[in-house]
């Protein structure tokens, strides 16, 4: 192993580490809505795509400046993260999962099939920051677009921890995660905190949707599917419902999939990634830190 | 001995849930198990069945022992039980819970496509008879989620009984029951005795519990803290201090001796 | 009439998809692997007729127990999965055997020519049913005939105690082995069932359009091979059916003039039908096939409770 592929790991490591930030934010919001609901959203990526999609059309039709796009892209994926609530989630029965789970499947296609007619399939640019500042640590190079994402990931996670553990929403919510019915009792609305949720979760999506979007610099429909595989990748690794594990995961993943890439090229690197995702399925079905938690 | 409980312990980490029980059930007696909250009962129960494996120790049928078989497994041996919290399969009618339940030795016996795919089979004479036993007959075709909950109740127990089992472990019968629901229930448990089921019995109502039973051993923190009959382990000062809190004084006594 | 036998054609082998997700979902697991099973059995078959020379009876035969084992194999693992993160499971195994398929090339010279799956491209040329002289219209029957064989097979399944027992699985796991239900051997075994189903189905599709590559078999028709089953409600396999031939024949075909806004219409639809009809077009109850005996309930004594 001579020193510039040892350099070459080492440049693919930061890089994947740095986006895997994006990782863990969708692992985040899928992880945040199963811990508050039991239930899982496969449209969670879809709506992240298609918030990002509006903060493209600030872009498009308005030139505004990138910070606006991306404050859209997160609000329009919160907006929708409620609309995929009130349509899947809301009214299906509590005991009979399959219906909402298929119903979210349906709302994946729905946005996916909305979001490719209004674009004609085609990818269009979208903002990136940063794109040509370099930061030279000896041998590697840290791109400062990919470190702006890492940044704002990071934020995004602050704000987040910040409601769960420092607001009345937060606490609520976490109630309603360990115990819906007596949450209920001491006069917690649930419907409302899983709204919350799915808004919360929805913002987190459209950050990651977006930043996702900024570190290629262009955006098109067929990040959807990636975002919700890795989406789920990470949230298998991590442990469904503990947020701490999907940030590591997310991490994790994202530096894996740079480094299969470096390894064996871009046709077999989703194959190690999905063969990862299938060996701690089964061998540590809790994930890497083994949660699990019951409840009424 | 029908069933035998040697040494029997389970840790969950540091809890000792069960904590060295020894328990030798005769045939057809109606046995007793009681204790306070969190005495160690469901889990014994569930040592059993199989659930859960013990930390060590050895459960024994008739002199077969079961320690290392799996849950399904025991069906065959013998063995069934009820849920405190009813499990029914809601999205089958009543005959059709009972139908599902036919794992037991004899029944294992029959051709295997005969057993599993014989159309009609819910409509067996074996069926038909625990229904009647089971003051079910008329809801046979009824989905057990329909059911009030007293039927319910016989249901779990008529389910737990089409498997033709040697011993019945029944986990708490009577929560939620009146007395009046107790009188009928202990009229069912001896019937079940009657056909030749050695039952134990866990159980919080002690009118229930005193009343039917031949014996009984107390536990109390997960260990097994008096046996006997009814009446000798009304009498039994531990029994009482478990239950009523006297502990404290004995430590005062011991205190200021 | 030749649009109407084909979509037929259709029909069928989504039904044999649907079949497949349906015996697995009976005990409780969501499965998103069907799709990849299809596939491996659409590739298998094509390789046996076009590779090698079979018929297209043994191909798909071959192709169903190839498929049957790996399903096997796949449902070992599956255990230790619970409930929605088996959906997540089986999702990546269907995209592994996607993108294993996207990379497998085999060819060999067959009559002057080279015959095979070619990675990216696909495997062209299965070229059974022209090369022998099979109508439209025999291939309709054929397949027909198949479904109708298994759905026999499986009507029968759901009469008899199997059919009960796959559902008290479902229900309630611990319940179930606590009355003496082996579930490893019952759920592997649903599992099993399931993937010679799909490989069966996917068999005869290669066979139909003669040209199948990866991109086919990916989450949407995974999608397709659970929603079946749920839209048309678990409760017999004639719902499984309805809803094959709505999806595919209205939504799909008969929409058709609404040109590029059917899928956006198909997702809409599967909302819809989950928040007004949660346990599917026939619901969930299973039918009863045979009329039970006289009532002997003049036998309970009186005073029931």
């Amino acid at each position: 192993m001579d020193y510039f592929f040892f350099i070459d790991l080492i440049q693919s490591t930061v890089d994947g580490l740095l986006f895997g930030t994006t990782y863990a934010l969708i692992g985040i919001g899928f992880t945040l809505i199963f811990g508050v609901m039991r239930k899982l959203n496969l449209a969670y990526g879809a709506a992240a795509l298609a918030g990002t999609y509006i903060g493209l059309v600030m872009f498009l039709t308005f030139d505004a400046h990138p910070a606006i796009v991306f404050l859209a892209s997160a609000i329009g994926s919160g907006l929708i993260g409620l609309v995929v609530y009130l349509c899947c989630f809301r009214f299906t029965p509590e005991n009979y999962p399959m219906a909402s789970l298929l119903a979210s499947v349906g709302m994946l296609l729905f946005i996916d099939e909305v979001v490719i007619h209004a674009s004609h399939g085609l990818p269009y640019p979208y903002p990136s920051v940063f794109r040509d500042a370099i930061i030279e640590i000896g041998d590697v190079w840290v791109r400062g677009d990919l470190l702006f994402v890492f940044f704002m990931c990071v934020v995004a996670m602050g704000i987040l921890f910040w409601l769960l553990y420092r607001t009345p929403l937060g606490l609520a919510t976490r109630a309603v995660s360990q115990q819906p019915r007596a949450a209920q009792l001491c006069g917690i609305d649930v419907t409302r905190v899983n709204m919350m949720t799915f808004g919360i979760a929805g913002v987190l999506g459209g950050i990651a949707g977006a930043m996702t979007a900024a570190a290629v610099g262009v955006l098109s429909p067929v990040i959807a599917m990636g975002l919700t595989v890795k989406g789920l990748i990470v949230v298998v690794i991590g442990g469904l419902g503990f947020i701490p594990g999907a940030i590591i995961a997310g991490l994790l993943v994202g530096a894996a999939e740079n480094i299969f890439l470096l390894l064996r090229g871009v046709t077999e690197r989703d194959i190690y990634v999905m063969l990862l995702l299938f060996i701690f399925l089964t061998l540590r079905p809790g994930g890497l830190f083994g949660n699990a938690q019951s409840r009424d | 001995m029908m069933l035998t409980l040697d040494n029997l312990s389970k840790h969950f980490g540091g809890v000792r849930a069960v904590d060295d029980v020894s328990l030798a059930l005769k045939e057809g007696e109606i046995f007793g198990l009681i204790g306070p909250n969190g005495s160690g009962k469901s889990t014994t129960v569930n040592l059993i069945t199989g659930l859960y494996t013990p930390t060590s120790g050895t459960v024994s049928l008739n002199g077969r022992d079961l320690t290392a078989m799996p849950q399904h497994a025991r069906t065959s041996q013998g063995v069934a039980r009820t849920f405190q919290n009813i499990r029914l399969f809601g999205n089958l009618t009543v005959a059709q819970n009972l139908w599902v339940a036919q794992n037991g030795h004899e029944q294992r016996r029959q051709h295997f496509v005969s057993r599993w795919f014989r159309p009609g089979g819910e409509h067996s004479g074996d069926i038909e008879e625990l229904l009647t036993f089971s003051r079910l007959a008329s809801k046979r075709d009824v989905l057990a989620s329909n059911l009030s909950f007293g039927e319910m109740r016989r249901l779990e127990m008529a389910r737990a009984l089409a498997s033709n089992p040697r011993v019945l472990l029944l986990d708490e019968p009577a929560a939620g029951a009146s007395l009046d629901d107790a009188e009928l229930l202990a009229e069912r448990i001896r019937a079940v005795r009657d056909r030749g089921v050695t039952v134990l019995l866990i159980e919080h109502m002690m009118e229930l519990v005193m009343g039917i039973t031949d014996r009984i051993a107390v536990l109390n923190f997960g260990r097994k803290i008096a046996e006997g009959t009814p009446a000798q382990v009304q009498d039994h000062p531990e029994v009482r201090a478990a239950y009523l809190g006297g502990g404290h004084d004995e430590k005062m006594e011991k205190a200021s001796a | 009439m030749d649009f109407y036998l084909g979509l037929l054609q259709i029909i069928g082998v989504h039904t044999l998809l649907g079949l497949s997700a349906y015996v697995v979902l009976l005990t409780g697991q969501v499965s998103m692997a069907q799709a990849g099973f299809y596939a491996i059995g659409a590739y298998v078959a094509a390789m046996c007729t076009a590779m090698f020379g079979f018929h297209i009876l043994p191909a798909i035969l071959v192709a169903g127990l190839v498929t049957a084992f790996v399903a096997c194999i796949v449902g070992f693992p599956a255990l230790r999965v619970k409930g929605l993160m088996l959906v997540v499971a089986t999702l990546a195994f269907g995209e592994m055997v996607r993108m294993f398929f996207f990379n497998f090339t085999w060819r060999i010279e067959r009559g002057g020519e080279l015959v095979g799956p070619n990675g990216a491209e696909g495997f062209r040329a299965i070229r059974f049913f022209p090369e022998n002289g099979w109508e439209t219209g025999d291939v309709t029957v054929f397949i027909w005939c198949v479904v109708a064989v298994i759905m026999a097979v499986l009507w029968w399944v759901d009469n008899s105690r199997a059919g009960a027992v796959l559902r008290a699985v479902g229900h309630d796991e611990t319940a179930a082995q606590s009355i003496g239900l082996n579930l490893t051997a019952i759920k592997v075994g649903a599992m099993t069932a399931g993937g010679m189903i799909a490989g069966m189905g996917g068999g005869i599709y290669a066979h139909t359009v003669t040209h199948i590559e990866h991109l086919v078999f990916g989450v949407l028709l995974a999608t397709f091979a659970i929603a079946y089953p749920i839209l048309g409600g678990l409760g017999s396999v004639f719902g499984t059916v309805i809803a094959v031939v709505f999806i595919q024949g209205f939504l799909v075909e008969g929409l058709r003039f609404m040109g590029e806004w059917r899928s956006i219409l198909f997702g809409a639809l599967i909302v819809l039908a989950m928040n007004f009809r949660p346990t599917g077009l026939l619901g969930e109850r299973m039918p009863r096939l045979f009329k039970p005996r006289p009532s002997e309930s003049k036998l309970e004594p009186k005073g029931a409770e």
